[in-house]
């Protein structure tokens, strides 16, 4: 008897708007860069601990050469990660959810229904502001791992998304609480 | 005095020194042992100079906390019915809260607050842990008045689960559910032995610390307690000892399960389950059923013989949820039912009883994992061992029964997992030794994340979570397409209907 109802919607479900199917933006260019400059202020303080260790600890002194090229392949290679973590990254609006996709080795996608959306965070850091951009952050009830956080979209579109999904809040919640009262 | 807040205002000025404080122990507690040794190794000649150096850190702290007051701005949107404050010092941030998601308003006073004449107001949603908004600095007239005007926008504040008093509690109607002390004893013998041995173990560790602390006080011979231990452990010989941590451990899981759920009663009143149970301070929660939102009953191969099982229902968890402490404040256990009552209250708590749908199984993909970081891994590593130090040699036999057992366990959670749909429930098993059944509705979901790692595209396996409020389902290693088509179809379910999931 389930298993008949359940086919009875399977029917239905091939032609459902499928999800994975959605074109996704990428985040801006720039914001590639506003990334190279967070991890360059990150290497130099490194660089420069290092630096302080190689000339006044005396055991470090013996392996300088191999300590610079383990710093230098670690810095490359975080380098390396952050640029496909930023290739993989692309986000979608649709009508009624947002769509979030990212992650190196594994690809991962998060759907949140618009309707199920508790607020919304607009960050834009110091470096971002200069290049004009912004991360959005949604928050759903579903804990830390049901959240968004698209970031490196420009600041003019972040404003149209936020308030396009705000609105669209409105409209879901009013007929809600008309019917409540 | 009403204001309305509708135009972007600061806190009050003695924010400043609330923010200031606030700064300051924080700064103070990260850097507490370093500031204690700062004064103890630098000694009194150069005293002056690490007093200076905390006075210019506190003055930091003011500069830092009077940029924050002047950042720091609130107002009301009457028109989009929203609360939006813009923050930070460097940064710029703005928070945006629907006024009808607004969970809970605190106005709270600690004790710099209180000489000040200050309050604070923290405002939480379900949304992140801990509180979104922290007005740190408000008079009491605006604390109160402003969190009139938060609520007012909701329509039904009833909490996710009350405690109630003791007068409401005699307008009890037959109970629908009432376990017996002997079922409580039953349930005591076989169930949540993992939970007690972490309190044993958690008791153990404790005892040592502070026995080593003893020793170190009083200066006593290691050596001597040493050899005492020893003596006592040749005495009592091994076997004897399993036997008896293995004794208390029942009897602590005993008392346990009679200290928290003696006289457990669930009756039905109006829109809502009650419940209540305790042996000396008597527990009544009240619940809504609608909100619960995962719905769990699990069973043990020795339940499953006395014919009794456990529920859990499972509520959205606010605030700060620390790896399942707060969740456990959420999740409320009903123990040793039998598989009638538990028909008849997943009829109460969902409408109606669940009935499982097509089932999904996944992939024996889901047999790699596991198998290789939890058996070949750890075998590897005891065998390199072996060959290196011969004294190990002897219990190379204990590898072999480690191997036959692990891998016998993982086929079985292997059998177990798997996931089953229809219209109108989701349900998850999975479990090696207590099997468990979760149950939630589709329109419980908040969040639905897939993911799947290059090399199974060929395959076409994937991972999928469900997202709720109160916490995560997953089922693992399915047919990626199907679970994309599932998906597809619980968005749809999600986003065509506004049904409220709390």
């Amino acid at each position: 008897m389930p298993t008949d109802t359940f086919t009875n919607e399977a029917i239905d479900l091939d032609l459902l708007p499928k999800y994975e199917e959605i074109s996704l933006n990428k985040p801006h260019s720039d914001y590639w860069k506003i990334i190279c400059i967070n991890l360059f202020i990150c290497f130099i303080i490194g660089g420069i601990i290092t630096g302080l260790g190689l000339t006044f600890v005396d055991e470090f002194k013996l392996h300088t050469i191999s300590i610079c090229i383990i710093y230098a392949l670690f810095t490359s290679g975080l380098l390396l990660l952050f640029w496909l973590s930023f290739k993989k990254r692309g986000y979608a609006i649709r009508t009624r959810d947002v769509i979030y996709k990212s992650g190196i080795v594994a690809e991962s996608t998060t759907i949140v229904p618009l309707n199920r959306i508790q607020h919304i965070e607009l960050n834009e850091g110091i470096f971002s502001r200069m290049f004009k951009l912004g991360s959005l952050q949604i928050f759903t009830a579903g804990g830390q791992t049901g959240h968004l956080h698209i970031a490196g979209i420009p600041i003019e579109e972040a404003k149209n998304i936020r308030d396009l999904l705000l609105n669209k809040l409105d409209l879901i919640q009013n007929p809600i609480a008309e019917t409540e009262l | 005095m009403e204001r309305d807040f509708s135009k972007p205002q600061r806190e009050s000025a003695f924010g400043i020194i609330v923010m200031a404080a606030h700064t300051i122990l924080k700064v103070v507690k990260t850097m507490f042992f370093f500031i204690i040794y700062a004064f103890v190794k630098i000694g009194g000649s150069y005293l002056n100079y690490a007093l200076l150096a905390l006075a210019f850190l506190i003055l930091l702290c003011l500069v830092y906390a009077y940029f924050w007051y002047l950042k720091f701005t609130f107002f009301l949107d009457k028109d989009k019915q929203e609360f939006v404050v813009n923050k930070g010092v460097l940064n710029r941030d703005q928070v945006i809260i629907q006024l009808d998601k607004i969970q809970q308003v605190n106005i709270n006073q600690n004790v710099l607050q209180k000489i000040i004449g200050v309050y604070g107001l923290k405002i939480d949603t379900a949304g992140a842990k801990g509180e979104e908004v922290s007005i740190r600095a408000i008079d009491e007239v605006s604390a109160y008045n402003l969190k009139e005007h938060l609520l007012s926008g909701k329509y039904n504040v009833i909490e996710p689960a009350s405690e109630i008093d003791k007068n409401l509690i005699t307008v009890n109607e037959t109970p629908l559910l009432k376990i017996s002390s002997w079922t409580l004893f039953k349930v005591g013998l076989t169930s949540n032995y993992g939970q007690s041995l972490a309190l044993m173990a958690a008791f153990f560790l404790y005892t040592i610390q502070e026995a080593r602390h003893i020793i170190d006080v009083f200066e006593l011979d290691k050596g001597y307690v040493k050899s005492t231990v020893l003596g006592l452990v040749t005495l009592f010989s091994a076997a004897i000892i399993v036997v008896i941590l293995l004794i208390a451990l029942l009897i602590i899981n005993l008392i346990r399960t009679f200290y928290k759920y003696f006289e457990l009663e669930i009756s039905q009143h109006k829109h809502s389950l009650l419940l209540s149970s305790g042996l000396i301070a008597k527990k009544s929660t009240l619940i809504r059923p609608d909100k619960v939102q995962i719905t769990k009953y699990s069973q043990n191969y020795f339940q499953k013989k006395l014919n009794m099982l456990n529920m859990s229902l499972k509520q959205a968890h606010f605030g700060q949820s620390k790896k399942g402490h707060e969740m456990q404040g959420n999740t409320l256990e009903i123990v040793g039912c039998n598989p009638m009552e538990r028909d008849e209250l997943l009829t109460m708590i969902l409408g109606q009883a669940p009935l499982k749908g097509k089932t999904f199984v996944p992939d024996w993909r889901f047999l790699n994992l596991p198998i290789f970081f939890k058996l070949v891994l750890p075998v590897l590593i005891f065998l390199t061992l072996v060959y290196n130090i011969p004294e190990v040699k002897p219990f190379i036999g204990i590898s072999i029964a480690y191997l036959a057992v692990g891998i016998f366990m993982i086929y079985v959670s292997y059998r177990r997992h798997r996931i089953s749909v229809n219209q109108d429930f989701i349900i998850k098993t999975s479990g090696i030794w207590d099997v468990s059944n979760e149950i939630i509705m589709p329109y419980k979901i908040q969040a639905i994340t897939t993911f799947q790692y290059p090399w199974h595209k060929g395959i076409d396996v994937g991972h999928l979570s469900l997202h709720t409020a109160a916490g995560q389902v997953h089922f693992k290693y399915g047919n990626y397409s199907e679970i994309k088509q599932l998906v597809n179809y619980w968005l749809y379910q999600v986003e065509s209907r506004d049904e409220n999931w709390m």
